[in-house]
C-alpha cells in the first residue's frame, strides 16, 4: 500500500531550533544556540503567552510556522496533536496537590491537565472549528500521529496539520522521562496535487525500526533525548539533507516508510 | 461498517446481561462516594470487582486500575472469543486497536506521589514507564488481544471513545487495516474527583440529567469494547452509519453558549449517513446533568431537529465515565436498536419546559431504526455518531 502526500509546510520548536531555517542550518553543521530566545510566533498574545501552559507555547509556535510556510489559514486544517506525556508540569502539580491538600486543586490547572489541552487552545486561539484531535502512542506518538494523518489524506480535501511534541518532566517523573529538551515539530500535509510543494512524499506501512540518518551530534542527541525528536530523520528528508527513504517505527503495529516521490 | 461484537462493564453492570437488567429495572449504578482517599460528598459510578482483578505476570509493566478495569471488561460477553474468531478471518497485522481514555494510569501516578517527601524520587514499585503515559490503555488492550495493526490512544476528554469509531472507519477505508477493535476505558481517580469538584461541576446527589433541579454530574468508570468490520454482516449487531466531529473554539471547560459546535457535529453525522433529521428514532444525549451543558445540548438538538425525536441521557445509570462515555453510550445505543426499546432519562422527574416534549421520563417500546449518540468534551471537542440496525 502506498499513500502519496504533499508536505506544504513545516514548523519546529525546541531549544536552539527556533524554526525550520535554524533546523536546516543545524543539519548543515551550525551550532545549536540553546540560549537563543524562543520563537513565540504571533498567534498568542503576550498576555495569553504568560498564562498559557508550556505545551501550548511549544506547539503554537511550530504549528503556526507550518501554516505560514504553507500559506494556509491556521483555522483551515484538520489538526492532529500527538504526544507521549502531555503536560508534565501540570501532572506534577496535580499529583502533588492531590497528595497533600486535594481541596486546594486549581480548577484552571485541572482543565488544562487534559491531554487535549494544547489542541484545545489551538482551536480556541485560531478559531478552528473543524475536527481537531489529541492522540498518544507512548514513545511512538510521532508514528501514531502520522498514521492517523495518512489515514485521512485520501478522504478529505482539507489540509491536515500534524503536531508532534513532548515537553520535559519536572519532579519525580524525571526519572521515568529524563528528556532535557522539549521538542515539537509540525507538518502541514495535503493530498497530492500538481501544485508545487515543499516535498512530495510516498508513504507505506513497514515493519522496521527507525532509520538513522547522518547528522551533527547535537541533533542526533535530541533523538536520544526526546521521543518527539524521532521526527528529525523525516525532517532531514523533507529538507533535502538526505535522499534515502526514512522509516519511523513502532513497538506495536506497523511503522511508516517515507520516500521522495519522483514526478 | 458493522459492529460484530461488543461488551460493556460499568457501574450499571459488569457485562451486557447485567447492564440490560439495570436499564430495564431503571436501576442506577451510582452509590455514595466510597472511593479511597476521597472525602467528597458526592455519588459515584464505581465498578465492583476491579481491585480483585490480577493481571498476568507478563503484564506487570501495565498494572494499574485502568487496566484492571480493561481486563474485567475484556473478560465479559465472550468478547475475547469474538476477537479470537476475528483473528481467524483477519490477519492480526490488519486489525487496529483504538482506545479512548482520559484517566489512563493516572491513579498510579497519584499513588506514587502519596507520602513522598518533596524532592524525593518514586519508590521502586512506582517506576512504571508505560503506566504514566496515556498510551497505557491501548497498548495493554493490543497486547492482551494479540493485535498487531496500528495501536492508537485517543484522548480528547469526554469525546475520546466516540472519536475512536471515526479513527477506525478512516483506517479501514484508507486500507491500513480490515478491522478494528475500538473501545474506551476510564477509571475513577482523585484527579477527576477533585478536579470536577474544583470546577464546581459535581453534584452532592445522584445526577439528574435534564431535570429542573439538576445540580451537576456524578463521575463514573467504565470499560467498553467493540469490533468494527466493513463486511461480515452475518455477525452484525448494528451498523455505524455516520459520524461528525467538530470543535467549539470557545473555552477549555465550557461549551459554546450558542451550541454551534454540538450542532455542527450532529449535522455532519446526519449528512455523512445521508439521513434526514426526521428519520432519527432516538438520541442518546451527552446529558451530563450540569445546568449549562444540558441546556446548551437541548437547544442545539432543537436547532438540528425541528421536531426532536425522543431523547435521553443514560448518565444516571452509569455516572459520567469521561473517556469511556463515548463507547458506553454507543453500546447502549446499539442495545436500543436491538431491543426496539429506549430507556428513560433516569432521575429526570421534572424536565424543563423547553425540552419536556422530547426528553423521556419513562422507558418506551418503539420502532428504533436510527440512533444518534452525542459526546462532547473539554477543549470544545464534539463528536456525534449515527448507528443503525444490523
Amino acid at each position: 500500500m502506498n499513500i502519496d502526500v504533499d508536505v506544504l509546510g513545516v514548523g519546529v520548536c525546541a531549544p536552539g531550533l527556533a524554526d525550520w531555517n535554524s533546523l536546516m542550518a543545524a543539519f548543515s553543521g551550525a551550532e545549536l544556540d540553546t540560549d537563543q530566545a524562543a520563537n513565540h510566533g504571533t498567534l498568542l498574545s503576550a498576555r495569553d503567552r504568560r498564562r498559557a501552559p508550556s505545551t501550548v507555547k511549544l506547539t503554537f509556535s511550530a504549528a503556526e510556522q507550518a501554516c505560514v510556510m504553507a500559506g494556509i489559514a491556521p483555522d483551515e486544517p484538520i489538526a492532529i496533536f500527538s504526544t507521549s506525556m502531555g503536560d508534565m508540569a501540570i501532572s506534577d502539580y496535580m499529583c502533588q496537590v492531590l497528595a497533600e491538600s486535594p481541596q486546594q486543586l486549581s480548577p484552571t490547572r485541572f482543565h488544562n491537565s487534559v491531554h487535549n489541552a494544547a489542541s484545545g487552545y489551538w482551536s480556541i486561539g485560531v478559531g478552528a472549528k473543524g475536527d481537531i484531535t489529541a492522540l498518544c502512542g507512548g514513545v511512538d506518538s510521532a508514528t501514531v500521529g502520522l498514521i492517523d494523518a495518512l489515514s485521512r489524506i485520501g478522504g478529505t480535501t482539507k489540509p491536515v496539520l500534524v503536531v508532534i511534541y513532548d515537553d520535559i518532566a519536572v519532579g519525580p517523573m524525571r526519572e521515568l522521562f529524563p528528556a532535557n529538551y522539549p521538542f515539537c515539530a509540525a507538518l502541514l500535509l495535503s493530498r497530492p496535487t500538481t501544485a508545487a510543494a515543499l516535498m512530495k512524499l510516498r508513504a507505506s506501512p513497514v515493519r522496521r525500526q527507525d532509520s538513522t540518518v547522518a547528522m551533527p551530534p547535537a541533533l542526533a542527541q535530541r533523538i536520544e533525548d526526546n521521543p518527539a525528536a524521532r521526527l528529525l530523520p523525516l525532517l532531514a528528508l523533507i529538507g533535502g539533507h538526505t535522499d534515502a527513504p526514512i522509516t519511523l517505527g513502532a513497538e506495536q503495529g506497523p511503522g511508516i516508510e517515507f520516500r521522495r516521490r519522483m514526478l | 461498517m458493522h459492529i460484530t461484537a461488543m461488551t460493556l462493564s460499568c457501574a450499571a453492570g459488569v457485562g451486557l446481561p447485567a447492564v440490560r437488567a439495570a436499564l430495564h429495572a431503571a436501576r442506577t449504578g451510582l452509590r455514595v462516594n466510597d472511593f479511597p482517599h476521597c472525602d467528597l460528598e458526592t455519588w459515584i459510578g464505581r465498578v465492583d470487582g476491579i481491585e480483585e482483578i490480577c493481571l498476568d505476570q507478563q503484564f506487570t509493566g501495565w498494572s494499574c486500575r485502568n487496566n484492571q478495569l480493561a481486563m474485567l471488561g475484556l473478560e465479559q460477553d465472550q468478547f475475547m472469543a469474538s476477537v479470537s474468531s476475528l483473528k481467524q478471518r483477519v490477519d492480526p497485522t490488519r486489525i487496529a486497536c483504538i482506545i479512548g481514555t482520559t484517566t489512563a494510569g493516572i491513579s498510579n501516578t497519584e499513588a506514587a506521589y502519596r507520602g513522598l517527601p518533596r524532592g524525593q524520587g518514586f519508590q521502586a514499585e512506582h517506576l512504571q514507564p508505560r503506566v504514566h503515559s496515556q498510551h497505557v490503555s491501548a497498548s495493554f488492550v493490543a497486547e492482551v488481544l494479540g493485535l498487531d495493526g496500528p495501536v492508537l490512544t485517543v484522548s480528547t476528554a469526554c469525546s475520546s471513545s466516540a472519536k475512536v469509531f471515526a479513527n477506525a472507519v478512516r483506517l479501514i477505508n484508507s486500507g491500513w487495516v480490515d478491522a478494528a477493535i475500538v473501545g474506551g476505558v476510564d477509571s475513577l481517580c482523585l484527579s477527576v474527583l477533585y478536579g470536577f469538584h474544583s470546577l464546581e461541576l459535581i453534584s452532592n446527589h445522584p445526577c439528574q440529567p435534564f431535570d429542573l433541579n439538576r445540580s451537576g454530574l456524578s463521575l463514573g468508570e467504565a470499560a467498553g469494547f467493540a469490533i468494527l468490520e466493513r463486511h461480515n454482516s452475518a455477525n452484525s449487531q448494528g451498523r455505524l452509519l455516520g459520524f461528525g466531529e467538530s470543535s467549539d473554539a470557545h473555552h477549555m471547560a465550557s461549551p459554546h453558549p450558542d451550541g454551534s459546535g454540538a450542532r455542527a457535529a450532529m449535522q455532519q453525522a446526519l449528512d455523512s449517513a445521508q439521513l434526514q433529521p426526521e428519520q432519527i428514532s432516538y438520541i442518546n444525549c451527552h446529558g451530563t446533568a450540569t445546568p449549562l451543558n444540558d441546556r446548551i445540548e437541548a437547544a442545539a438538538i432543537k436547532q438540528v431537529f425541528p421536531k426532536p425525536p425522543p431523547a435521553a441521557s443514560t448518565k444516571a445509570f452509569t455516572g459520567h465515565t469521561l473517556g469511556a462515555a463515548g463507547i458506553t453510550e454507543s453500546i447502549l445505543s446499539l442495545l436500543s436498536l436491538q431491543e426496539q426499546w429506549v430507556p428513560a432519562s433516569l432521575n429526570c422527574q421534572a424536565p424543563e419546559a423547553e425540552w419536556a416534549d422530547f426528553i423521556l421520563t419513562a422507558a418506551q417500546h418503539m420502532p428504533v431504526n436510527y440512533v444518534l449518540n452525542n459526546a462532547f468534551g473539554f477543549g470544545g471537542s464534539n463528536t456525534s455518531l449515527l448507528f443503525g440496525r444490523a
